[in-house]
């Protein structure tokens, strides 16, 4: 999600909330006999204000579940989830006069700063690594294909291969036919010429095939990979140039179009990867916000009867 | 030239349009966590109430006090029947405390817990802080509408006011004449004439240390004391000086020439009168003849006629005797430190000597906490002083020197107001009955529900 001037009216209102917030908080944390406290009218306050805030920031995925609901637009869903959520943590910093507390009120308070710190780190890759992507990966795909595009790759690869192979070994049975002929004509001295352009022909043929069989497919076929030399594309370039040596200059379009397939393969590699991180994050943001609304209810009922 | 190209069409022929209906690994990770996460933290959850009981709940570790009741929560968190909630109320706290209110007028009583905040740390409950008591003191009102004290008090280091013996007009109640700065100089007469150079603690000591130098072992007066220290600490208080410990090494209370070092009790003139006549009788009974020797005083009495008595009996002559020792004593021995007062006995009354014991009537002082600090260091008054009536109490600015409302995260002693005053008025405190069990206190055994 791109946080840009769209988010102003969101940026102005949570800034509002906060220093009416702070303005709040700092007289009472003054003139409190003891210090600020959860329970104190006014802690229970911030307290109420700040769970809710993350009842709603929580409630996200809710709406995404059901996006067919006419509950407001997803955009909106998403920018309160984000501008409600950040400002819930100063809130609950003040409910608790920015102490931990005891045991359960302890763990929420870590669960809710690792949930807080990787909304933040999520916020800020989402922010940024989208441009990033579209320009560093013009072959992107949607994530999860990745493994059937890789598929793909591999069969087309080896399509592109067996079409090379097939004309060079085509070549050489044409070669034959004009061989015998030449031989007929003139004698055995321009046949060696021509034998030894046919038993070329057939070593880079099957060079190539067997560079399909041990290189490329291999790496296509296994996600990642990076270890492997068409994973690097110098040495790719490298390989790819050795055959364009050796292959008729009619049939480099064929490897190409391998060499634009290993590239394809990489850029997927680093899709896969910055896919990774920037939705990884999710994997710690959203399974502990469960936990901390479960404590935080639990929290809520137990310091209304304490 | 590369032919593969990138259509749209193409690419669209690579999607399985069915893609999202098979969740991916990340979403199975994603939903797999969702779940095993709150469960695990509800695992947590219930192992440590099953572990620690209530614990769990606690929104912080109890106050030192307090801290052996911590897996015991329903001793303060009492539940009345039928209710949801369980408060900490007075009542919870009165069962142990019996912590009388501060003054009878005073306007707003706060509840046990707003002073003594629990669920802090180990930290100690009397520390209040300063807010507690601003509450009121900022802005004093009373049930009479007339503060008797200072009415606007925020803070220790602004504007609390100089204490109350420090202020213009007064002056040390005292009636023995003491001179501070004469008692100071070097080569004083001291015991048996020896030369001696007195020091504060010759005087000024608590009552458990070690004996003065100047203690007479022979004398025994009665205890002349209003301290009434607030703290059982024997070292917090410095005792008013007493003759027998003090003074009576340097200032002795001989009365006649016959006995030599033998002296008067340092008792009431009548005590005195009754050990005279005892004294010149047994003489006189162990010396009949002495009835009829003319003697001629050495020193002449000062107003004093120089008549030379000659006593017809025994009777007669303990009493001219008796009378020219009280006379001696005084006119000059008694009179020499103490107010006397003539009145229609034979008699003089000796005036109360009125020391002060306590400065400071409405705050705590510990003379045994400032032990590191010369005496003069806070007195500063005192060598120099006089008179009896000069007030050698040091003044706020001397505390403040050390003290902050900060204290130590100013590098400062305490200053809190709970450093020398006291909220509750021990003095009308009565005792408490408990009524629980070790079991019921550690958490053993279940404290029962309150009656109705």
């Amino acid at each position: 999600m791109l946080i840009d001037r769209t988010h102003r009216k969101w940026f102005v209102g949570s800034a509002v909330a906060l220093a009416v917030a702070t303005a709040v908080y700092i007289p009472y944390a003054l003139r409190a006999p003891q210090g600020p406290r959860g329970g104190s009218a006014l802690g229970l306050t911030y307290g109420i204000a700040g769970f809710l805030f993350m009842l709603f920031a929580g409630l996200l995925g809710l709406r995404k579940k059901f996006p067919v609901w006419r509950i407001g637009r997803a955009q909106s869903w998403m920018r309160g989830h984000l501008w409600f959520g950040l400002l819930s943590f100063p809130l609950i910093l003040f409910h608790g006069g920015f102490h931990f507390g005891g045991t359960l009120t302890r763990m929420l308070m870590w669960l809710f700063v690792f949930v807080w710190v990787s909304g933040i780190l999520g916020a800020a890759l989402q922010h940024f690594m989208p441009r990033f992507q579209t320009a560093q990966l013009p072959m992107e795909t949607i994530y999860e294909q990745i493994d059937r595009v890789r598929g793909q790759l591999a069969e087309e690869a080896g399509q592109l291969v067996e079409e090379t192979c097939s004309a060079l070994e085509g070549e050489v049975s044409r070669a034959s036919e004009r061989q015998r002929a030449m031989s007929a004509s003139a004698g055995t001295q321009g046949g060696l010429t021509v034998a030894s352009g046919l038993q070329a022909n057939q070593q880079v043929s099957t060079q190539l095939r067997q560079f399909l069989d041990e290189e490329m497919r291999p790496y296509l076929e296994r996600a990642g990979a990076h270890a492997m030399r068409l994973g690097q594309t110098t040495q790719a370039q490298k390989m790819f140039q050795q055959f364009r040596v050796l292959l008729p200059p009619e049939l480099h379009s064929n490897l190409d179009d391998l060499e634009n397939i290993c590239e394809e393969k990489r850029q997927l590699d680093k899709q896969s990867r910055l896919h990774k991180i920037l939705h990884g994050w999710l994997l710690v943001h959203i399974p502990l916000s469960y936990a901390l609304l479960l404590l935080g209810a639990v929290h809520a009922v137990v310091a209304l009867k304490f | 030239m590369l032919r593969r190209t990138r259509t749209t069409k193409k690419l669209a022929k690579r999607i399985d349009l069915q893609y999202f209906a098979r969740p991916h690994s990340f979403r199975r990770w994603r939903f797999w966590l969702s779940v095993a996460v709150p469960v695990i933290a509800l695992t947590w959850f219930i192992a440590q109430r099953a572990q620690g009981g209530q614990k769990v709940y606690s929104s912080g570790q109890l106050s030192h006090a307090h801290a052996v009741f911590t897996q015991q929560c329903t001793l303060c968190h009492v539940v009345q029947a039928g209710a949801f909630t369980a408060h900490v109320t007075d009542q919870a706290c009165l069962t142990c405390h019996d912590a009388p209110i501060h003054h009878a007028n005073q306007t707003f009583t706060p509840e046990c817990a707003v002073c003594h905040v629990e669920h802090k740390g180990a930290m100690l409950l009397h520390a209040t802080a300063d807010a507690a008591c601003t509450q009121c003191h900022a802005d004093l009102r009373t049930h009479d509408g007339q503060p008797h004290y200072a009415a606007a008090i925020s803070s220790f280091d602004k504007t609390h006011p100089e204490f109350a013996g420090l202020r213009s007009g007064k002056a040390d109640p005292g009636t023995v004449r003491l001179n501070h700065y004469v008692h100071l100089q070097p080569n004083l007469t001291g015991p048996n004439n020896t030369r001696v150079q007195m020091t504060c603690e010759d005087c000024h000591r608590s009552v458990s240390t070690a004996a003065s130098p100047y203690e007479a072992a022979e004398m025994h007066p009665a205890a002349a004391t209003n301290a009434t220290p607030r703290r059982p600490h024997d070292q917090a208080y410095l005792p008013p000086p007493e003759f027998a410990q003090h003074c009576a090494a340097c200032h002795t209370l001989q009365f006649d020439k016959r006995f030599g070092n033998d002296q008067v009790p340092h008792d009431k003139p009548e005590g005195v009168h009754a050990f005279l006549m005892k004294r010149f009788g047994e003489y006189i009974a162990a010396h009949p003849a002495a009835v009829h020797e003319v003697e001629r005083r050495d020193r002449q009495l000062p107003g004093k006629d120089s008549v030379v008595r000659v006593a017809r009996n025994a009777a007669e002559w303990v009493k001219f005797h008796v009378d020219d020792a009280e006379w001696l004593l005084y006119a000059k021995t008694c009179k020499q430190c103490h107010t006397l007062k003539a009145t229609s006995d034979p008699h003089p009354e000796v005036v109360k000597s009125n020391i002060t014991a306590r400065w400071l009537s409405h705050a705590d002082f510990d003379h045994h906490a400032h032990r590191m600090m010369s005496c003069t260091s806070c007195h500063t008054r005192a060598p120099d002083s006089r008179e009896t009536a000069d007030v050698l109490l040091p003044g706020i600015p001397t505390c403040q020197q050390c003290h902050h409302p900060q204290g130590p995260a100013k590098e400062a002693a305490e200053g809190r107001c709970f450093e020398c005053h006291q909220y509750h008025d021990w003095t009308k405190a009565k005792p408490t009955k408990g009524g629980f069990t070790i079991q019921q206190l550690r958490g053993d055994a279940k404290v029962p529900a309150p009656k109705e």
